[in-house]
């Protein structure tokens, strides 16, 4: 009878580990699994786009990891005297700048979507369904505006707007920089809130025109919004 | 009793599983077969208990063991570029198709033996009364 108990034992802490395995299994899989395809031929093709996106995301972490220990060693060394520390507030302010720092202060989160109660069915012949969508153009407007309103810092969808940021169409998404996005866009920018809103929701001004178009856009000022760093690669091979 | 362990177990583990984080996606290739070789040995341990010829270090062994195994075949697969978790794979569900008729025709058997037993005794009450 005995050792009937220890069978017992053994076999149900060798299950416990088996459906703890499967439900880690199936948890990581239902995390990780991408909309796509049920094509076999295509998995493999999957797989490796999976297997990329998560070195890529862990070389990100490294790296992140590696600026912040670098800013801590230069403000160490900043510390003896004060000629460096000067330069390291400068240093400071351009990498803000320039979009390597996760930014936070007062601004405004505009988001838009495209027109929810237009389909191609009841559009009718007159109307485009292409004016009830947002477009790259609408958000180049958009962000010319913020900057012209006094923007420090801009994201679309979590995307830092740099100085070298390009928007572009790309069919059904929009492509800043080498991220695509897709509506609903959150526009976020730090700056002085008033003079930004005002600028964008003025009689006449962009937000006026588009929302003629049924698209839905909602405006918040806000005392925290949190601008994420830029993503990409900094790099420059011509100038001189 | 062996099937409340198991089942607790499963629970148990399952209630784990839920809440501990998950592992990466590169890995999780490995751990499938992991689980199926597992699966196998908690099937072969099943059957050897009914058996009555159970060793928990043949079990124990085995358990780890074939996970390790095909564990090492898949990623060897994955060297050669050749699916070879496949073939451990097909063992494995072979084995669990043996072990789990041998376990049901356990169960048949001593179902049918029980009412065959039944039975003989009814006859044999009944020939007992009808003598007196």
């Amino acid at each position: 009878m005995m050792n009937k108990n220890r069978i017992a034992i053994v076999l149900g802490l060798v299950c416990l580990l088996l459906s703890m395995a499967i439900t880690v299994q199936i948890n990581t899989i239902k995390r990780t699994s991408i909309a796509g395809s049920k094509k076999f031929a295509q998995d493999n093709l999957k797989d490796e786009v999976l297997r990329w996106k998560e070195k890529y995301e862990a070389e990100t972490r490294n790296l992140a990891n590696s600026e912040k220990e670098l800013a801590k060693i230069r403000e160490d060394g900043a510390k003896k005297d004060t000629s460096a520390s000067a330069k390291e507030s400068q240093i400071k302010l351009n990498n803000n700048l320039l979009g390597l720092t996760d930014l936070e202060g007062k601004g405004i989160e505009l988001t838009i979507k495209d027109d929810p109660n237009v389909t191609t069915e009841n559009i009718g012949i007159v109307d485009d369904i292409s004016n009830h969508i947002v477009h790259e153009q609408d958000l180049r407007a958009i962000v010319n505006e913020l900057k012209n309103a006094g923007a420090e810092a801009i994201s679309i969808n979590e995307q830092r707007i740099t100085t070298n940021t390009s928007i572009n169409c790309i069919g059904n998404v929009i492509k800043i920089d080498d991220e695509k996005i897709s509506s609903p866009f959150v526009i976020k920018a730090i700056g002085f809130p008033e003079i930004m809103e005002s600028a964008l929701a003025r009689a006449g001004g962009y937000l006026d025109c588009i929302d003629d178009y049924g698209i839905v856009i909602s405006l918040k000022k806000l005392e925290k919004v949190k601008i994420p760093k830029y993503t990409g690669v900094i790099s420059s091979k011509y100038i001189k | 009793m062996i099937f409340i362990a198991i089942i607790v177990g499963s629970i148990i583990g399952a209630l784990i599983g839920i809440n501990i984080p998950t592992i990466s996606y590169t890995y999780s290739g490995y751990l499938a077969i992991a689980i199926i070789a597992a699966l196998d040995s908690v099937f072969g341990g099943i059957t050897s208990t009914l058996k009555k010829n159970f060793d928990m270090k043949i079990f124990l062994s085995g358990f780890f063991v074939n996970a390790i195994l095909a564990m090492a075949l898949t990623y060897l697969g994955q060297k050669l570029n050749l699916d070879i978790y496949l073939a451990a794979l097909v063992v494995f569900v072979w084995r669990m198709f043996d072990n789990l008729g041998t376990i049901r025709r356990y169960y048949v058997e001593k179902i049918t033996t029980r009412k065959i037993i039944a039975k003989a005794e009814a006859t044999i009450k009944k020939a007992n009364e009808e003598q007196k």
